[in-house]
């Protein structure tokens, strides 16, 4: 029997070996700075200071991440998750309603789902600005916000609520309208049907939104540099109290970046179906 | 111009052996249709004859020429695609130009072409607009314009009117043909509709789980199946395969279903007696199971007496399901022949024309 | 049998349904206009006052402020900082991005696990980024160097985020490690959705790799290339956090972005109603090109 075809067989075989060559290549180009990031995290001192650097620890060891905990600097991700949990939680509460009303009601018309996403276009440096003065400015009416955990906690309500309107109104764009008048004409509220149809719909949609909202938040360094001071720092912000001329604390600032980092992880191992959806802001659904 | 040459074909999925063997000579100028249920292949032979899937084992040639190893551009071969594949972002007349400024064609003669097919498809007016401007037959005229203009070798269809809707498909499968008959090129057709099959093919080429189940001119594959298979897949509705039994009565053969025993015509009685006393599916289709009328008589014409449990009028023939041996089975009737379940009436079975299948192999004997 | 609770009226409608809409969306309106409409009119306010670290004076100064913009030669050079960022490191993105989307675009076992661990960077904090990248750039216990000395066979001592000539291409490098991924993940969508037999249609075509990637390919995936560089646009052009981590404007001033400017006058400086305008300045900026590119775009379906 001849191996006709064989040829081509092999050519493709070839390329797709050559691919896979690229693929494990740029992959570990992109991911080598991770990597770097983690390995000095587990370094001793004498490790991390050798001139030229070395490229693995010796031995895997978790004294930077428990000098963190000791100096108690491990409290910025407990504030970090404080912060970004619970602007978390509000936004998307608020947030998936009155998407349900643009999607299903055209409230407000195209002009108001437009000028909604448009508040995701502002710089933060441009928001927090005013937001500072007006917190000082209640501050003194008051009880402060400034370095307040809901002063953070509002903001980031705030900012993330035109994303999750905007991504909710997808999803629940996604859902057959049939399943809701289904269930109107079985007799149920319109609170009944959000709460028993909608909601339940768009589950995967209101996670997806959730992981990545929760990430904006955790993730975000401008506003919590300009309204923390003490009290509630987040990590990004520590992170930076670590730079300093020649002498940065290296270990502290691989341990926290990486303490910070390893959320990332699990929200990207979660997310997977949903990556380009949310970070294309909708536009693109993968 | 060409003759289309498949030998001894195969094509594997990772472990799935989608092509297995096959084996095909089309001659020039012929409409050969691939048919055959989803995942028998077909779709699968097509592309590797157009070069858009590689192929395990066995050569591809046209004329001659070995192109199995050939990329799909060098083949010159044309392919008319289910989903039409217009280039959205292109006008018609860019559409069907595409492949000859491709290949570098002097712009007058794009011109002429172009329009020469545009006319032949009745779509000149429709030059300047988008895809998306267009009805879906508009479409599929352009997908066939673009495919026409060139001066192919081969052409290739792949499901192409299965996105419209009946009466639209009707037209294009007439304008189809028509096409062939004017271009008189080979021209290989695939389709999972038998009607598509039957009306347009010169050659049916059946396909069954990766291979050739039966191939030939239309009515002869309709008229003599060559296993149960190939009788159940052509004609619509198809045809009643009904436990049986062959048995002597008197000096000839007869089919026993139930109770009843339907001899065979004396013509039949020489190629089947050496299959007497075995279990038999008797294949018959319901335009040959017709109401007795008083004074019909015909060799062959066996009479079954029957109660119908549903009747379903389409307006020229009424259909009527009955209970036999176990099975449904449906009988084409005229419109007022019967009109309510329940209803007793005496059929002729043309045993003529009835298959006996062996039930074992599900050959036709 | 479902019995309907709801007396319906003619229109089908449901009666409350009218105000219905209006109590899922005040919450969330409430919220915005926080962030949406208060900081425009607040900052605006502030702009025509004289506030600053000396006097708080809030009487209504007119356009000084706005005038003092044109001769602030820091804000312009802080201005083009940004452009540059934006004008270098997009393009880059974009087209490296677009080279990997076509290595990952045909079928590959475990694509998905390599697709995964190539979002990481877009995933993580900008701030760790920046970290990250500080730690790679140091000149004696970073590996850049390192590796640099391996290649020219004598050690190297680089100040990356020092030396004028070569923090630019530090913070580019930075910049594109984090982002080309998420242009790669948008363009890998997109090139995923062009039509196959479309393609297959073109090489039956005879077109050649060019011809189909310039006719059919990219118009094919311009809408999904075209928001990509929005939101990447937007996102450089509010550039802060991996400038801040890497070099804090530094050397000098020499790679100060807008938003960092906008910091040091509002924050470090205390010249408020000086950053109030500068902010207005901004968003005039922004308007003007997110209006055009939304028209042009219709990312509102």
């Amino acid at each position: 029997m001849t191996a006709s075809g064989s040829n081509w067989k092999q050519r493709e075989r070839r390329r797709l070996a050559l691919r896979y060559v690229g693929a494990v290549i740029v992959t570990a180009l992109f991911l080598f700075p991770i990597y770097w990031l983690f390995m000095i995290s587990f370094k001793t001192p004498a490790e991390i200071f050798a001139s030229p650097p070395v490229w693995y620890a010796e031995s895997i060891q978790f004294a930077n991440y428990a000098v963190l905990f000791k100096d108690g600097d491990a409290v910025t991700v407990w504030n970090s998750l404080v912060v970004a949990g619970l602007s978390t939680v509000l936004a998307m509460g608020i947030g998936t309603i009155a998407a349900y009303s643009i999607a299903r009601f055209k409230t407000g018309g195209d002009h108001f789902a437009i000028w909604v996403i448009s508040q995701r276009m502002i710089p933060p440096i441009v928001i927090v600005f005013p937001v500072f003065l007006l917190y000082v400015w209640l501050g003194k009416l008051g009880p402060a916000w400034i370095d307040s955990y809901h002063g953070l906690i509002i903001l980031y309500t705030a900012f993330n609520l035109p994303y999750v309107i905007w991504m909710m109104r997808g999803y629940i764009e996604d859902i057959p309208i049939e399943l809701e008048e289904s269930a109107l004409v079985d007799g149920l509220t319109r609170l009944q049907v959000l709460w028993k149809v909608v909601f339940p719909m768009a589950r995967a949609g209101l996670f997806a939104t959730a992981v990545f909202t929760f990430m904006f938040a955790w993730n975000d360094f401008i506003f919590a540099l300009v309204l923390t001071r003490t009290e509630v720092t987040t990590f990004p912000v520590q992170v930076t109290h670590y730079f300093g001329g020649q002498s940065n604390f290296w270990a502290k600032i691989a341990a926290m970046s990486a303490l910070g980092t390893v959320p990332i992880f699990i929200a990207v191992a979660l997310l997977q179906r949903y990556l380009v959806r949310g970070i294309s802001l909708g536009a693109v659904k993968g | 111009m060409a003759r289309l040459t498949l030998t001894d074909l195969h094509k594997y999925y990772g472990d799935t052996h989608a092509v297995k063997g096959v084996s095909l000579d089309i001659p020039e100028g012929e409409f050969a249709v691939l048919v055959g249920p989803s995942g028998c292949g077909k779709s699968t032979l097509l592309r590797s004859i157009a070069g858009l899937e590689p192929i395990d084992r066995g050569t591809i040639a046209i004329d001659g020429d070995d192109v199995t190893d050939m990329r799909p551009r060098d083949r010159n071969i044309a392919m008319v695609f289910q989903n039409y594949a217009l280039y959205p972002y292109m006008s018609v007349f860019e559409n069907i130009a595409f492949g000859l400024r491709a290949r570098k064609f002097d712009e007058s003669e794009v011109r002429r072409r172009v329009a020469d097919a545009a006319e032949m498809l009745d779509i000149a007016p429709l030059l300047q607009r988008l895809p998306r401007q267009l009805s879906g037959g508009q479409r599929q005229r352009v997908a066939i314009g673009r495919a026409i203009v060139r001066d192919a070798r081969l052409f290739l269809f792949d499901e192409p009117l299965s996105n419209l809707d009946a009466k639209l498909r009707d037209e294009m499968r007439a304008e189809i043909k028509r096409l062939h008959q004017d271009l008189g090129k080979t021209m290989i057709y695939v389709t999972h509709d038998q009607v598509e099959a039957m009306t347009l093919a010169d050659r049916i080429v059946l396909l069954r789980d990766g291979v050739i189940e039966q191939q030939g001119a239309p009515l002869d594959l309709f008229e003599r199946p060559k296993t149960r298979f190939v009788a159940g897949f052509l004609g619509s509705p198809s045809m009643n395969f009904i436990p049986a039994r062959l048995e002597n009565g008197g000096n000839d053969l007869a089919v026993r279903v139930d109770s009843h025993s339907l001899p065979l015509p004396a013509a039949r009685v020489e190629s089947l007696k050496n299959h007497h006393g075995r279990d038999v599916l008797l294949g018959v289709r319901p335009e040959h199971l017709t109401r007795a009328r008083e004074g019909e008589v015909r060799a062959g014409l066996a009479t079954l007496p029957v109660t119908f449990d549903l009747i379903q009028p389409t307006g020229s023939r009424t259909y009527g399901t009955f209970k036999l041996a176990g099975t449904e089975v449906t009988a084409e009737l005229q419109a007022h022949d019967a009109e309510q379940p329940g209803e007793r009436l005496d059929l002729h079975v043309d045993m003529n024309r009835a298959v006996l299948i062996d039930p074992t192999n599900e050959q036709v004997l | 049998m479902a019995t309907i609770s709801q007396p319906a009226t003619a229109g089908g409608q449901v009666i409350g349904d009218r105000w219905f809409k209006y109590w899922l969306i005040w919450p969330a309106v409430l919220i915005m206009l926080l962030i949406g409409l208060f900081p425009i009119i607040y900052t605006l306010m502030v702009s025509f006052q004289n506030i600053n670290m000396m006097e708080e004076d809030t009487s209504f100064s007119g356009l000084m402020n706005y005038a003092r913009l044109f001769g602030d030669a820091r804000l312009w050079w802080a201005l083009l900082h940004t452009l540059i960022f934006t004008a270098v490191a997009l393009p880059l993105e974009l087209i490296l991005g677009l080279a990997m989307a076509y290595l990952f675009l045909d079928r590959m076992p475990g694509r998905q696990i390599f697709v995964a661990l190539l979002v990481l960077p877009v995933m993580i904090s900008p701030i760790v980024a920046g970290a990250t990248w500080r730690l790679l750039f140091d000149n004696r216990f970073g590996p850049i160097n390192q590796i640099l000395g391996w290649i020219t066979g004598e050690p190297q001592a680089v100040l990356w985020l020092v030396n004028p000539n070569l923090v630019y291409p530090a913070i580019f490098l930075a910049e594109i490690w984090q982002w080309t991924p998420f242009m790669f993940l948008l363009l890998l969508a997109g090139l995923s959705n062009v039509d196959q037999s479309q393609l297959e249609a073109a090489e039956l075509d005879g077109a050649s790799w060019w011809r189909t990637f310039w006719k059919i390919v990219l118009p094919a995936i311009r809408p999904v290339l075209l928001i990509a560089l929005l939101i990447r646009g937007l996102d450089l052009f509010r550039l802060f956090d991996v400038v801040w981590a890497l070099t804090k404007g530094g050397p000098g001033t020499m790679t100060e972005t807008i938003s960092i400017y906008a910091y040091v006058q509002g924050f470090q400086q205390f010249e408020t109603s000086y950053t109030a305008a500068i902010a207005i300045m901004i968003i005039i900026l922004l308007s003007v090109v997110v209006i055009l590119a939304l028209r042009r775009m219709e990312i509102a379906r």
